[in-house]
Parts: C-alpha cells; sequence; structure tokens
C-alpha cells in the first residue's frame, strides 16, 4: 500500500513536471529553479507524510509558540461569558 | 482540421473518463439496494439488552411484484413491509447488527418514526438518543412515541387505512389530539433547563380481527432527566397541550348550570403565553390562555344569539380549560414534579440574573411555583341557527 | 508586473464575500454559541476585527498604489525585514488554506460520501482550483462573480422554508448578561473577519479603484448580515442545542418541511458548501501562489502553480491527524495566529508607515 502511494506521488510529480517544464523559456533561470525546489519539497515532504504520517506538522508547530496566550486567552474568554 | 481533430479526440476520452467518477464510485446507492426503514422501535428487552425493530418497506426489483404475493403471506396490506428485530448492548450495537439479518442496505434517511417501549423509556432514552442525534442518517423531524408495552407489537401492526403503521401515526401526531413531538425537541426538551420532557404515549386498539387493530395516541409520558417517570391520561394531555401552547384541535361540550342539555364548541384557535413573575421567593407564572371557539352543537334551552346567555356559555368554557390546565398541572407540578412546561426556560428569559443565581435549587422552588391562570374564550360564529329548535 | 489581469471593485468584493462567508456558516454558529449563549446573533454586528483589516488594506494602497502589503512592508520597515515578513504571509496563506480544504474535505465525507477516501475529495477540489488559479485573478473574480447569486438563491432557499418553525422566543433573555458574552463571540469571529485582509492583495489589480473602499464595506456589510441571519436562524430553531451540532446550518436544511413535500434538503446546503469552499480556496490559494512568486521575484507565477497545489494537498493532510484535533486547534492556537497575521502585523506595518510619514514631512518643513 505504501508503495503504491509512493509510485502514484511520483506519477503526479513527474505529470507536473512534463507539462511545466516545457513551457518554461531558457533565459527563465529563476522560475526553473523555483519550480525544481517546490517539486522536490513536494516529493520529499509527500514520502516523510508516507512512512512517517505521524510526523509534527504546522498545527503543533502553532500550538507550541501559542501556548502561553492561549492559557491566557482561555481563562479570559471563560470569564466574560459567564 | 486536422488540428481540432487530434484535440477533439483526448477531450471525448476525457469526457467519458469523468463519468466514472460522477458515479461517486465509493458512495453509490441504488434505490433497489436499499432497506428503507420506516419506522423503528426500541425495546428493553428481559435481560437488560436493546432490541431494535425496524419495519421497512419491500422496494421490490422488477418482475418480483409478482412473487411477492405468495412469497409472503405475513403481510396485511399486501406484502409491502416486513419487521425485522435485532438485540445488542446499546444502540449502536444493535443498529450494526441490523446489517448481519438484512440483505440490503440499511437506510434511515426516510424513517420518520421513531418507538419507544415504555420499560426502555423508564428505563432511560438519553442512550439511543445519542445515537440517534450523532448517527447523519435518523431525521430531526422524525416523530417520537413512547408505546404502552413493547414498541415491536406497535409495528407490527398493519392499519386498514393508511399505507403503513408509520404513516398512521404520524397523521396522527399531526392533527395534534395529542402531542407532537420530534426528535429536535426532545433533545431540546432533555437538554433545556427544565430538564423534563413530553412524549406521546401510543396504545393498540384491539378490533375482533387482528389484522384491523390498529395504534392511537392516548396519553403523555413523562420524562425527567430522561427516564420516564409517570404518565398523563387524555384528559390530562390537553392540559399540557394548552399550557405548552401546543393546541390546535378540540371541541368541548358543557353542560351549563341551570339549563339541561349540552352545547359543544369547536376549538378556532387557542394560543398561551406565560408570564413569569419574581417578587423575593415568590416565583409565580400567569399563564395568559386566549381561545376562540365556535358553537357547533347546542341542545340547551339558551339562546345563543342572545349576549347574555353567551356569556353564561363562556364562563363555563373558561372554567373548563382551567379545570384541564389545574389537573395537568397537579400531576405534573405536584406529584411528578417535572417541569415539563418549560417553566424555567420562562423565568430564565424574562429574569436571567435571578435564574443564574437560583438555578441549582430550580427542584426546589419549581413544586412551589404558584401558577395564575387568565383564561379568556371568545366565542365567534353560533352557526346557521341560534336557538335550539327541537 | 507577475499578474497582468484585471478586475472590477464590484468584482473584489463579491470574491471577498465568498471569501470569508462559507466557512463561517458552517462553524461559527456552534462556535460562538459556546461563548455567546443565545446571543450570537449580536457578535457578527461586533466585528471590530473586519473593520479594522479592510480600513488597512484601504489606507496601506492609498499610501503605495499599486502595491500589496507585502510590497508595501518592504517600503516600510527595509528590504530585509521586508522580505523577512514578507515570507510569513505565503506560507501562513498555505497553511490556513490547509485547514480550509481538510474542513471542506471532512464534511463532504462526513456528510455526505462517507465511503469516498479523504484524499479523492480533496485531491478533485485542488486540481479544479489549481486550474482556476492558473488562469489568473480575471478567471478567480469571475468565478465569483458567477458563483455569487447562486449562492445567495441557495441560502435563501434554505432560510425561507425554515421560518416557519422558527420559534422567537429562543433568543430570549437578549443580552441577559450584558454585553460581555457577545463581545467575547466577536474574538471567535474575527477567524473569518481578519480574513478581510486579503483585499490587500486583490486591490492592485482592481481598475476602478474609486469604488473599491464602497465595493469592500458593501461585502463587509454583506458579511456580517448573511452571518446575522444565519446565527439567528440557527438559533431560532435549534435553541440550546446550537452549540451541541457540529453543523448547525445543515441541521436547518435537513429540517425544512414545506407542506410534507419539500423536504431532505440537504443537498442544498451541500451545493452551497461546495460553491463556497469552491471560491474561498481559489482566493486563498490564488494568494499563496501570488505572494509566493513576488517573495522569489518570479517573472510568472504560472510555473510554481501546480507544485504549489500539490503541497497544499499535503499541508491540508498535515495539519491535523483527525477532525477533533483541528476544531481545537481552529479555535485556540489558529484563531490567535491569524490574529498575529492578518491583524497585528498589519496594524504594526500601518502604525510605522504613519510615524514615517510624519517625520518625513516634519524633516521637509525644516
Amino acid at each position: 500500500m505504501k508503495w503504491a502511494a509512493v509510485l502514484g506521488i511520483t506519477t503526479i510529480l513527474v505529470i507536473i513536471t512534463l507539462r511545466e517544464w516545457p513551457k518554461l523559456r531558457p533565459e527563465m533561470k529563476r522560475e526553473k529553479a523555483a519550480f525544481a525546489i517546490l517539486t522536490i519539497l513536494d516529493g520529499t515532504l509527500a514520502f516523510l507524510l508516507v512512512f512517517y504520517p505521524d510526523l509534527p506538522g504546522p498545527t503543533q508547530g502553532l500550538d507550541a509558540m501559542t501556548k502561553p496566550l492561549v492559557k491566557f486567552f482561555g481563562n479570559l474568554m471563560a470569564e466574560w461569558s459567564g | 482540421m486536422e488540428k481540432t481533430k487530434r484535440k477533439t479526440v483526448p477531450l471525448l476520452l476525457a469526457l467519458s473518463l469523468c463519468t466514472f467518477w460522477l458515479a461517486g464510485c465509493w458512495d453509490q446507492t441504488e434505490v433497489n439496494d436499499l432497506a428503507i426503514i420506516t419506522a423503528a422501535g426500541l425495546d428493553l428487552t428481559e435481560d437488560h439488552q436493546l432490541e431494535l425493530s425496524i419495519k421497512i418497506n419491500v422496494t421490490s426489483s422488477s418482475g418480483a411484484q409478482q412473487m411477492g404475493g405468495s412469497s409472503d403471506p405475513s403481510g396485511g396490506g399486501g406484502g409491502q413491509s416486513i419487521v425485522r428485530s435485532v438485540k445488542g448492548k446499546n444502540m449502536a450495537d444493535a443498529a450494526s447488527k441490523l446489517q448481519q439479518v438484512m440483505t440490503r442496505k440499511v437506510f434511515w434517511g426516510q424513517d420518520e418514526v421513531f418507538i419507544f417501549g415504555e420499560r426502555l423509556a423508564k428505563e432511560g432514552l438519553s442512550e439511543p438518543m445519542n445515537f440517534l442525534l450523532r448517527h447523519p442518517g435518523p431525521r430531526e423531524r422524525a416523530n417520537l412515541f413512547v408505546s404502552k408495552g413493547s414498541a415491536k407489537a406497535v409495528l407490527e401492526l398493519d392499519p386498514p387505512v393508511e399505507r403503513s403503521v408509520a404513516d398512521a401515526l404520524r397523521s396522527m401526531a399531526k392533527e395534534r389530539t395529542g402531542l407532537n413531538i420530534t426528535m429536535k425537541e426532545l433533545a431540546q426538551m432533555m437538554t433545556g433547563k427544565a430538564n423534563a420532557a413530553v412524549i406521546p404515549l401510543v396504545e393498540i386498539k384491539h378490533t375482533q380481527k387482528p389484522q384491523d387493530s390498529f395504534p392511537f395516541i392516548h396519553g403523555t409520558a413523562i420524562l425527567k432527566n430522561g427516564k420516564m417517570i409517570g404518565r398523563m391520561n387524555a384528559a390530562a394531555t390537553r392540559g399540557i397541550l394548552w399550557l405548552r401552547n401546543e393546541i390546535n384541535r378540540a371541541t368541548v361540550t358543557v353542560s351549563p348550570k341551570n339549563s339541561e342539555g349540552t352545547v359543544s364548541v369547536q376549538l378556532l384557535r387557542g394560543q398561551t403565553k406565560l408570564v413569569p413573575h419574581i417578587h423575593g421567593d415568590d416565583w409565580a407564572i400567569t399563564a395568559q390562555i386566549d381561545a376562540q371557539d365556535d358553537i357547533i352543537e347546542n341542545t340547551t334551552d339558551l339562546d345563543l344569539t342572545n349576549p347574555q346567555h353567551i356569556e353564561v356559555l363562556k364562563s363555563e368554557l373558561q372554567a373548563d380549560i382551567n379545570r384541564r390546565v389545574r389537573t395537568a398541572l397537579t400531576q405534573a407540578q405536584k406529584k411528578m414534579k417535572a417541569d415539563i412546561f418549560q417553566f424555567a426556560d420562562a423565568f430564565y428569559r424574562q429574569y436571567p440574573k435571578e435564574w443564574n443565581r437560583n438555578k441549582g435549587r430550580w427542584d426546589e422552588i419549581y413544586p412551589k411555583v404558584e401558577v395564575r391562570l387568565q383564561t379568556n374564550v371568545k366565542i365567534g360564529k353560533s352557526g346557521l341557527i341560534g336557538q335550539n329548535l327541537f | 508586473m507577475v499578474e497582468s489581469g484585471k478586475i472590477s471593485a464590484s468584482q473584489a468584493g463579491k470574491l471577498l464575500y465568498l471569501t470569508v462567508i462559507p466557512t463561517a456558516i458552517l462553524t461559527s454558529p456552534a462556535m460562538i454559541f459556546k461563548v455567546a449563549k443565545q446571543d450570537l446573533w449580536i457578535s457578527p454586528i461586533l466585528a471590530w476585527s473586519g473593520l479594522i483589516t479592510v480600513f488597512i488594506a484601504l489606507r496601506l494602497h492609498r499610501m503605495f498604489p499599486g502595491e500589496n502589503i507585502i510590497q508595501a512592508g518592504e517600503r516600510i520597515i527595509g528590504k530585509f525585514l521586508g522580505k523577512m515578513v514578507g515570507l510569513i504571509f505565503p506560507l501562513f496563506y498555505l497553511y490556513l488554506n490547509g485547514i480550509v480544504v481538510r474542513e471542506y474535505g471532512e464534511f463532504v465525507v462526513g456528510a455526505l460520501l462517507v465511503n469516498t477516501p479523504l484524499i479523492v475529495v480533496l485531491g478533485s477540489m485542488v486540481l479544479v482550483c489549481a486550474i482556476v488559479v492558473r488562469g489568473g485573478i480575471e478567471i478567480v473574480g469571475r468565478f465569483a462573480e458567477l458563483f455569487l447569486p447562486a449562492f445567495i438563491t441557495l441560502f435563501l432557499l434554505i432560510i425561507v422554508p425554515i421560518l416557519p418553525d422558527l420559534n422567537i422566543s429562543n433568543m430570549l433573555p437578549v443580552m441577559g448578561e450584558g454585553i460581555a458574552p457577545s463581545l467575547a463571540g466577536t474574538f471567535v469571529l474575527q477567524l473569518w473577519f481578519s480574513e478581510f485582509i486579503t483585499y490587500s492583495f486583490i486591490l492592485p489589480f482592481v481598475t476602478d479603484q474609486k469604488n473599491a473602499a464602497k465595493s469592500i464595506m458593501f461585502a463587509l456589510g454583506a458579511v456580517i448580515l448573511t452571518l446575522v441571519v444565519s446565527n439567528l436562524a440557527t438559533l431560532l430553531l435549534l435553541g440550546g442545542l446550537t452549540g451541541d451540532y457540529a453543523y448547525p446550518f445543515l441541521i436547518l436544511a435537513r429540517y425544512i418541511n414545506l407542506a410534507e413535500f419539500f423536504t431532505h434538503l440537504e443537498s442544498l446546503f451541500m451545493a452551497i458548501w461546495v460553491l463556497g469552499a469552491f471560491v474561498k480556496i481559489c482566493a486563498f490559494f490564488y494568494v499563496t501562489v501570488l505572494s509566493a512568486a513576488q517573495w522569489m521575484n518570479l517573472s510568472d507565477y504560472k510555473p510554481i502553480v501546480y507544485p504549489l497545489g500539490f503541497l497544499l494537498i499535503l499541508v491540508s493532510l498535515w495539519v491535523a491527524p483527525n477532525y477533533q484535533e483541528m476544531t481545537r486547534a481552529i479555535s485556540t492556537s489558529v484563531n490567535l495566529s491569524i490574529f498575529t497575521v492578518f491583524v497585528a502585523i498589519p496594524v504594526l506595518l500601518f502604525g510605522l508607515a504613519c510615524v514615517k510619514k510624519a517625520v518625513h514631512k516634519n524633516k521637509n518643513r525644516r
């Protein structure tokens, strides 16, 4: 099942590349770089998520960053709404 | 030309591929694969299991119609519907086991009637209600009933006039001679401030020919904290309807003092407003009841074109309504101590601050709430004749 | 210039309306009810966050014509800091859009297509949105214009037939506990009203700038009105149960019963939801793509649409392990970070810009 997912992800990324790459003119260096970096990022993240589905996500990051404030506002809201 | 052709082929291919998606692959459902539940009944068995019974309409696939009559002799109205039942630890368990005894996929979306057996109602309805509200299938508008005896027995009836027992019960509930409680309303009452609820009570009227037996709404089941704690008869139910402002149709017959015979009036419209007052520790409710009646029969010697006679009749009618309301009130307020008229909400709406201070004591306060009745009856048309001719 | 397309001010207003409203209708009644109780319909009227963000978007654009908040930010706090702040926006829009996509998917799967895998529902939606976004702001704007009448018609088709079932006494007592609960509700609502900052990214492409302010204020008013109506309708139907349902507005559609004939209308609501979510995802996705392209100084954003779309699907699956976890996050950390990115940062930037302008004026006078 996991290998099917890997195969699916690869197919989609290859299709995207095959569609977009020919449209990039040779002088569009920055665009080519941006496209390549994003696609590689896509692939890496996708494979990571396939093999480690419990990978800590952005929400956990936000949770950690906002923890004290959330606590503070939570108490405030509870007070306000009685 | 060549170029358009080259574009057309992939386009057509893509379009034809789309049709696969349109069927909704994973969730495709065909009507003739479904067991459409029209009514469900829940009972508590002797060994404390939940018995779920369902009434399904058989949607036969083509050609099965001729066979239906011969292969299924049980049903009364042409073998169109059958009853199946399963037992389980709780509602969800029973519901999942249901699929095991059905050849078709169980479909809850058309289930408009749920009947709870009296024993289950006494044990508590919170558990099955939790399932019914959570599951996306059952409708919030489905009618609820409590049956005297087992719910399964009610489902097994095939009342002669209506298409199915579900239709029969629903139309009776809608006529509002008794209560009409939907799933949403019960959930509101059970979670509301009053924490008491009412559900119409269904009884089976047995006739000589068993297939002509039919269910009818007779009285009300009173629930407190999700458990049935008592019942009221049909007369007291009228009082409940008045106080809950759900009265719809009624014919009242009174025999005025100082005259022989009776006058019958038909209720045109009735409305009740609950006005709460709090003075210190005295909590009181004024129920302003307004009714408009039409005279439909008069066998007394009163001349109902005469305003004075109308006044006599009015006070008789008011006394009659008050009597009914008082009956319901005494039973609910003094005996069962269940706030089925949602006085708690009325107090909260008018006096939120006082309510919040005293909400913990509501069980104490409620039996002491003084209820004043301001009943006002208007008499409209007196029909085509005035005095009794005979 | 990354974008060559232009849209009219009225299209921009409609786009913003459809960007803010769909998810608000779906979940806000239950979320506000938990804090504001029967005053939940007052909260949208006190929507300060909508006013602030709209005001800042308009004023910043007047100070720096033709530039969105990121470009203006680079002018205000310098190239380096500006780039740092500028990175927050595409990342945050991507994350937020991930949540929206997930909400869309969870709702469709939870209430309708129970057996369909989530990824199929998400994937097909993002694919369609990617195609639209690749077409540019003109296509996005036209879709908003096209879908708005359908959206409003469907909305009214749910509200009007439910009217006979509404019970006015459910809304009493009005402000029984003062204004504090409804004010607390606005902090829940700022989740949606703060999204009006998106206007800052659309504003540079508006042709008739003189109508821009009018059309956005109209959109804000329409959002408030719609939320008051939908919250009031759910409250009047469900009363104390409003907070107990995950999707109270869906129950409204399910409860409709006109003459025993016009029933089972949840598919109407599904249509509203798909239309609305589509425009919302498109708008957010467009802002992500545009601001990412500007951040990387690309000459065209089209090449990165599909890779970012793929990333969007990944993020939407990655934001939370399940729906419950996501709802919890939405009312806590996501709410707070939306406030930070969509309200606090723009307010800071705007404040600095004003100070800078004043200092500049003083210098000139000397």
